[in-house]
């Protein structure tokens, strides 16, 4: 009995795609495009755009000329691939073997398969059918090569279902492209006239060899299936997810405890064989009265360290109602990233940020007050104050810039520049004394001006002329006047920052 | 005591992407704060000063050229030279630093400037920043050190209140320096709201986007020009440095005017001076080209035109231009004058045109006299394919120390600007593709509001707003420097005593750094050394008429006012003559009927956007006709219109108009024609209208005229066509039409091997031919050559060879070693890989067919190429191959038709037939008539046609009306399609190879139309010109009706698409 294979072909992949992600897009004739030689060359079509005989390889210009109101959008180039990824692991339900067939389609190894649905012709039918209410325009051949049921696919028109041993005639009628050719072979034989597989099917091999080389024939034989050809399969990934049903209802602490315990340890393990570490943990708690308890835990930095991760939840376990119990726990780690491995041989030895102590510290301090508490923050690349430092989004962040040193900065600035009154002389010169806080402070020294101007394309408004001035209790503050200087008018004078 | 003050340091929009104003706005806000002079110091480069120059002298302020040098080994300096020879070794050192590095950069280094100091004022730019101990690093102090040994007092020092915070630390530390002070505003813009444009300028340069530009942007904008009493009060406590920058000023009273006395003299080979020599050459020529009867009558015009000359000192310019013409006479190298002093008398003489003025009745003085300061404009056209030649002899010739190509500055256009605008601002592409779609194709107006909501884009938001708004401002910013299509600069004196040279992009190519315009303010003569094509064809067919026919022919003796050519022009039988060629052309003869050579010169300059939108072309036909009255506005217009029947239809009669009838000086036309050619100057354009119209109607003329006048004035700006040049195409059409007329078979071959060139296709040419009674034949391994050759007689003229320069894909060198190969001929495929020609090669012969002479066609030819590469070797080498033991395998026999196809995917022509032919009948059955059967039928009659189309093309002066020509095995059809037939078909229009329209015939004399009303695409007929592919396979069950097979090569890809209309 040979090999049952099915291929099924995405006429549309990626535009289809966008329609079911945006609907409104379903009756306007879109394609999407990618740079290439300063022109925008099509790379797919919908079926609209289509109809109107855009094509794939047309320049993005010329479609626009056919069709007033086509809409091109940038291509993401491996959309593609990602695409029939899912689709493959979706397929899983219907056969365990299947390969992607780039660009468009699928390969299904579905020997044995079938008759759980009833038959071949059932198989097929559910398969594309489903696709197709899925919102996919799909087509689907079957036969004992790979390369048959890819031809049929696409180039079939009598059935998609090619009878074991068949395909041989199935194949004569299909013009040489079905072969998956390189063009230039499918290019020579179409000069030559031979338009039909069958036109030259029956030559010499020495004949064919000579004139259009062996991958010609390597194409022949496996689409014959005379020739094996290898699939790469898609391995579908299992999510980090570990689950344990108790005997008994739990309703103790320890006893949640111990479950906790118990996922984190098989977790753990797996995550540090994949080289990953937990960034966020869900823990659901099933009770017998049907309902669910929940506590979420998250990491400064990826781990998969036992005690660490366990301390965490520890922390919310009196947060747990178990009330009549609990029957099930389910630990998901929805959030993971790479582990360095390295982490756990340098352990106490970096400093720093570096140091995953440092890191599991605030962790645990987070879960302990709140996670809003702790901010850490980062230069960044503005001369208006307010904007020059930001805060960091992770521990892990690394910054983009260095910390300026060559203009004085204060060591704490205000978050809001507070109004002071001051006594000058002349413009570009420091007050002589401001009144802060109903205190009045008189300046000895001062330097400046340090003119800043707004970020013209964040917001309006007037500049700041920064001055860095001391007191005579020797204290230093940073203060700037609003605007220029008019005379006759006064400016507006602002405090804002201490050094130290 | 008030002080004075000049502004030294300032870097105008020609630092490329660092200034953020013209060089004239600078200049401008200089005279506004009262400043009595200015210097312009971009960075390695002068190219802005000319323009700078031009405008302070507009204003009555003085202007100081100067430079900023970047360094590569130390910090950089600001040089003002005091006198002309400083100003010539600061070109030399700028000339130095270009010339060593690529295109566009300048590496200098210390030395280079201590060689060239002499005579030049220095000031070096401090670090931006002090270090952390308050104090600048030692390096810099190094530096300084050897600066002040190599330049000693000529050395000063920038300081700059730039409000960083430090400013009066840096002015402490600068002062212990012990070097002068000099205030700078380190200028980059004109005023400070231009901070924004600076902005957007630093990002483009630093490839970034305003929101992550961070430090790379000015903390503040305070590089602005700054009114004198600020800048006294910024320095009050170093009012030193003010001084100095009054006393820099005062030492460098070199200006730009001066330059023009480095104008070369002639360096005399005998002593007698240039005008005798001028003379000599003339009146010796003058014997040669007229005859007793016509000497007389031109001996006082020449005698005239070299008194003026002599007036004027352009001897030596046109004499110059007399070496290179010779030369290319010597070399056997076409070339032909135009432009306002190149129809005169002399210029005949000389040979440098061959439009005879007594017989051209051009005035001299209609181009050129005293009282108008033009300069003289010769361009002189030459081959296209040999320009080069004579540009590397002027090089040679003169050195590259004293001839260089003028630079063209690229400035910012729309579609750049946005882009660019849009791309720092962080906008997507996708909008900044729409808002670009939103600016049409043929103007460049501002932008319109309701283009940009019909985009679907909101004008009111602010951030689309704020990036037109900077859009509109970099407009017109130069770019770059690029090289003008031919126009040098030759002098006697050192090049780089004017103007620093550089390398331009191609090779063996040096450039100014001044464009055309400049050099023109300057008073600086450029000569024009231009590629034109058709000097090409025509060299070439005067070869083959030479060869094939024993004539000997040249520009000037080919036989003129020849009415037979005339009644061949008037008919519009005139594919592939020079100008006259184009759809609009083609239908205007047959309406103008020229019968003379200056009916001929009023042709090429009728049909041109000037006297089009200007709405000159009617009026002028229906005078021409009779059917108007020719009538002049007024008397002194009468002057000026008569030749053209009272309607200007001439660059130069508008602009007499607008010199006589609305007393602009004609420095104020020439201005006027200039400021319409770049269209940045927006405000001066509506000034000069006003003043015409106003001046016009001022005189009596109705406000509808001057409008008009104007109007035209507007499109010759952009696209102009004076008279001098008209006449010099005249003659080249006429030359070209003889040929065509008398030698069909020449003139096809010889522009089938000028390609590319001109509107059509190789399959129209050849088409054309054999209407003409010429026999094509097919190329073929036996006797083709690389050009399409002429063989013996068959009919009345040669038969045409088509050359393997027909055959697409193949290489001139791989089919050298076929052709010396050949000896007796070949007799089988593998005796022309035995000579050396590679397998790809032979296969593309083969796809053209060209093994015919081998009883082989194409199929058989291909079957047979591949096993080549069997060749017995070594042991075996001899023997038969393995591949002519095996059986003969049956191959599908090929169809005539689908030969043709293949001919024209191989050589986009057939000679077996055309392809419309095949598909006549199935044509018939749709009651389709024949193109040539239009000339039968009535006008008004609906009609229906089909044929390949050729051209598609929207003319940018016929609003929305598109013009298609198809072709049929009979004829050309031409089609007109108004804005909402192709709306409606523009599917249809613009995918098919093999359209069918129907429509309503419009009869005009000759000229022939159909008024589309409907299109179809019939290109699916040709596709059944293949074996019909798969056509015996039933529908698939599981599949929907409606969809197609994936496309195996059809035969309606490899027809031409048809020129398309951008």
């Amino acid at each position: 009995m040979p090999k049952r294979f099915m291929s099924i072909w995405f006429r549309h992949l990626t535009t289809d795609w966008l329609t079911l992600k945006q609907p409104e897009l379903k009756d306007v004739p879109f394609v999407f495009a990618i740079k290439d030689h300063g022109r925008m060359l099509i790379t797919a079509t919908n079926r609209v755009a289509e109809v109107h005989g855009v094509k794939a390889g047309m320049v993005a210009a010329d479609a626009k000329a056919i069709i007033v109101g086509l809409q091109v959008i940038d291509e993401q180039p491996g959309r593609a691939a990602k695409l029939l990824n899912a689709l493959g692991e979706w397929c899983i339900r219907y056969t365990p073997i299947i390969a992607i067939d780039l660009p468009d389609g699928l390969m299904l190894d579905v020997s044995g398969c079938t008759h759980l649905w009833g038959g071949e012709r059932e198989y097929l039918k559910t398969i594309v059918l489903k696709l197709r209410s899925k919102g996919y325009d799909a087509r689907a051949a079957m036969a004992d090569s790979i390369g048959a049921a890819w031809a049929i696919a696409r180039f079939g028109r009598v059935s998609p279902i090619v009878e074991s041993y068949g395909q041989a005639t199935a194949l004569l009628p299909l013009p040489p492209v079905a072969l998956r050719l390189e063009p230039v072979i499918t290019e020579r034989l179409q000069k030559l006239g031979l338009r039909t597989i069958g036109s030259f099917i029956r030559m010499p091999r020495s004949v064919l060899r000579r004139r259009f080389g062996e991958h010609l024939l390597l194409r022949l034989n496996q689409a014959l299936g005379n020739e094996d050809e290898p699939m790469q399969l898609l391995q579908p990934v299992e999510p980090y997810q570990e689950r344990l049903p108790c005997m008994e209802p739990i309703n103790t602490a320890t006893g949640i405890e111990i479950a906790i315990r118990r996922l984190l340890e098989s977790i753990c393990k797996r995550l540090q064989q994949d080289g990953k570490g937990l960034r966020t943990g869900v823990l659901k708690c099933y009770r017998v009265d049907g309902k669910v308890e929940q506590v979420q835990i998250g990491t400064n930095r990826a781990s998969h360290h036992l005690e660490h991760l366990f301390k965490l939840f520890e922390l919310k376990i009196a947060t747990i109602e178990p009330a009549l119990g609990i029957e099930l726990f389910v630990l998901d780690a929805p959030k993971v990233e790479d582990a360095d491995p390295v982490q756990e041989r340098l352990w106490g030895e970096v400093g720093g940020l570096d140091d995953t102590g440092v890191a599991e510290l605030l962790d645990r301090i987070a879960g302990k007050i709140n996670t809003n508490v702790i901010h850490r923050y980062l230069p960044d690349e503005h001369y208006w104050p307010e904007r020059s430092v930001r805060k960091a989004a992770t521990i892990m962040e690394k910054p983009t810039t260095t910390w300026r040193i060559s203009r004085p900065r204060p060591t704490q600035l205000l978050a809001r520049p507070e109004p002071v009154k001051v006594t000058s002389l002349v413009p570009d010169y420091p007050p002589m004394l401001f009144i802060y806080q109903d205190k009045v402070h008189h300046i000895k020294k001062a330097d400046g001006p340090e003119r800043i101007e707004r970020e013209w394309w964040l917001e309006n408004g007037e500049r700041r002329d920064y001055y860095h001035v001391e007191d005579t209790d020797g204290k230093r503050y940073w203060i700037f006047r609003l605007g220029a200087y008019v005379a006759g008018e006064t400016n507006q004078w602002f405090i804002h920052g201490f050094f130290a | 005591m008030s002080m004075e003050y000049t502004e030294l340091q300032v870097t105008s929009n020609f630092s490329f992407l660092r200034g953020g104003s013209h060089p004239a706005e600078l200049v401008e806000v200089a005279v506004k704060l009262g400043y009595t002079a200015i210097a312009l110091t971009d960075r390695n480069s002068v190219a802005g000063v000319v323009r700078a120059h031009q405008a302070a002298k507009d204003a009555g302020i003085r202007f100081i050229p100067a430079c900023r040098l970047d360094l590569i080994d130390g910090p950089s300096l600001l040089a003002y030279p005091t006198d002309i020879t400083a100003w010539g070794r600061l070109c030399a050192l700028l000339t130095k630093g270009n010339l060593r590095a690529e295109k566009g950069k300048c590496e200098l280094y210390k030395n280079d400037v201590f060689e060239h100091a002499e005579g030049i004022k220095f000031i070096v730019i401090p670090p931006d920043e002090l270090n952390t101990w308050f104090d600048f690093d030692d390096a810099f102090k190094q530096d300084l050190k050897e600066y002040q040994i190599a330049l000693g007092s000529d050395l000063y020092i920038a300081a700059t209140r730039s409000y960083h915070g430090d400013d009066a630390k840096r002015f402490y530390r600068l002062s212990q320096l012990r070097i002068p002070m000099v205030a700078t505003n380190d200028v980059h813009y004109h005023e400070p709201e231009r901070r924004e444009l600076q902005d957007v300028v630093t990002c483009v340069r630093e490839k970034c986007t305003i929101n992550n530009a961070g430090f790379r942007l000015h903390t503040n904008a305070e590089r602005h020009l700054k009114p004198i009493e600020e800048m006294e009060r910024l320095f009050q406590q170093y009012p030193d440095a003010l001084a100095h920058s009054r006393e820099i000023a005062e030492a460098c009273q070199f200006s730009l005017d001066t330059l023009k006395y480095l104008e070369p003299e002639w360096v005399s080979p005998d002593g007698r001076t240039a005008d005798e020599h001028l003379a000599s050459h003339t009146w010796a020529g003058a014997k040669k080209m007229f005859d007793d009867g016509e000497f007389e009558k031109v001996r006082e015009q020449i005698q005239f035109e070299l008194d003026f000359f002599k007036r004027r000192k352009l001897a030596p310019y046109f004499l110059r231009i007399y070496e290179y013409t010779q030369k290319a006479e010597e070399l056997g190298i076409l070339h032909q004058g135009r432009g306002s002093a190149a129809n005169c008398a002399v210029c005949f003489c000389l040979g440098i045109t061959p439009v005879n003025p007594a017989k051209s009745n051009l005035l001299f003085s209609r181009f050129m006299s005293d009282s108008r300061e033009e300069w003289p404009d010769v361009d002189v056209d030459f081959e296209h394919e040999r320009r080069e030649e004579i540009i590397q002899w002027i090089y040679e010739t003169y050195g590259r120390e004293h001839a260089a190509i003028v630079a063209t500055v690229t400035q910012e256009r729309h579609k750049g600007a946005i882009r660019d605008v849009g791309k720092v601002m962080g906008i997507s592409v996708d909008t900044i593709n729409r808002l670009s779609g939103a600016i049409r194709d043929f103007s460049e107006d501002d932008f319109d509001r309701e283009c940009i909501v019909s985009q679907g884009l909101n004008p009111d938001d602010p951030l689309l707003k704020k990036v037109l708004q900077l859009t509109e401002e970099l407009m017109g910013f130069p770019r770059q420097l690029g090289q003008h299509t031919g126009g040098f600069v030759i002098t006697q004196c050192k090049l780089s005593d004017l103007c620093p040279v550089m390398n331009a992009r191609m090779e063996n190519r040096t450039q100014l750094e001044w464009n055309k315009d400049d050099l023109e303010d300057l008073g600086i003569l450029k000569v024009d050394v231009l590629a034109l094509g058709m000097l090409t064809c025509i060299r070439k067919a005067f070869d083959l008429v030479k060869q094939h026919y024993g004539e000997e022919l040249t520009l000037a003796n080919v036989p003129q006012d020849d009415p037979a050519v005339y009644e061949m022009i008037c008919h519009a039988d005139t594919l592939g003559v020079f100008q006259i060629e184009s759809r609009a052309q083609m239908s205007m003869l047959p309406r103008l009927k020229p019968r003379e050579f200056y009916d001929l010169v009023i042709e090429v300059a009728i049909v041109r956007p000037g006297p089009i939108q200007g709405d000159m072309v009617h009026p002028y036909l229906r005078r021409r006709d009779g059917i108007d009255k020719v009538e002049y506005p007024s008397e002194e217009l009468k002057k000026i219109l008569k030749r053209t029947l009272g309607v200007p239809l001439f660059q130069e009669q508008a602009m007499e108009i607008a010199m006589v009838a609305a007393n602009f000086t004609a420095a104020e036309a020439d201005q006027l024609r200039r400021s319409m050619a770049t269209f940045k100057a927006k405000g001066l354009v509506s000034n000069f209208r006003d003043k015409l119209v106003a001046g016009m109607m001022g005189k009596g003329y109705t406000e509808d005229f001057a409008k008009r006048i104007f109007k035209q004035l507007e499109g010759f700006g952009s696209y102009g066509f004076p008279e001098s040049h008209a006449t010099s195409f005249a003659h080249l059409v006429y030359i070209s039409s003889w040929l065509k007329w008398y030698y069909p078979d020449v003139f096809a071959a010889a522009l089938l091997n000028s390609q590319p060139m001109g509107f059509y296709q190789p399959a129209q040419i050849v088409i054309d031919a054999e209407r003409h009674g010429v026999v094509v034949r097919p190329a073929d391994v036996n006797h083709s050559m690389w050009d399409n050759t002429l063989e013996e007689k068959d009919g009345k003229y040669c038969a045409v060879r088509l050359g393997f320069r027909q055959v697409n894909g193949l290489r001139k060198d791989d089919m050298q070693a076929l052709i010396a190969g050949r000896e007796t001929g070949y007799t089988s495929i593998s005796q022309l890989s035995n000579a050396g020609v590679p397998q790809a090669a032979i296969e593309k012969l083969s796809d053209a067919d060209a093994f015919r002479s081998l009883k082989l066609d194409r199929r058989e030819a291909l079957w047979e190429v591949p096993a080549l590469n069997d060749k017995p070797i070594g042991l075996f080498a001899g023997q038969p191959s393995e591949s002519a033991m095996e059986a003969q395998a049956t191959l599908p026999l090929m169809t005539q038709a689908e030969h043709v196809v293949q001919d024209y995917a191989a050589t986009g022509l057939s000679l077996k037939a055309h392809p419309v032919s095949f598909v006549r009948e199935k044509l018939n059955l749709l009651n389709v008539d024949t193109t040539s059967r239009l000339v039968q039928l009535k006008d008004g009659g609906l009609v229906k046609v089909a044929g390949l189309v050729t051209v598609r093309q929207r003319p940018g002066t016929a609003k929305g009306i598109l013009f298609i020509t198809i072709e049929d095995e009979t004829g050309f059809a031409n089609l007109v399609a108004f804005e909402t037939v192709f709306d409606k078909y523009r599917k249809e229009i613009l995918q098919s190879r093999l359209l069918m329209v129907e429509g309503k015939l419009q009869v005009e004399g000759e000229v022939i139309h159909v008024i589309a009303h409907r299109f179809f695409n019939l290109s699916t007929l040709l596709r059944g010109l293949t074996a019909a592919q798969n056509e015996d396979m039933p529908v698939l069950t599981l599949s929907r009706t409606d969809e197609t097979t994936s496309a195996v090569t059809s035969a309606k890809e490899v027809f031409h698409k048809g020129r398309n209309f951008k």
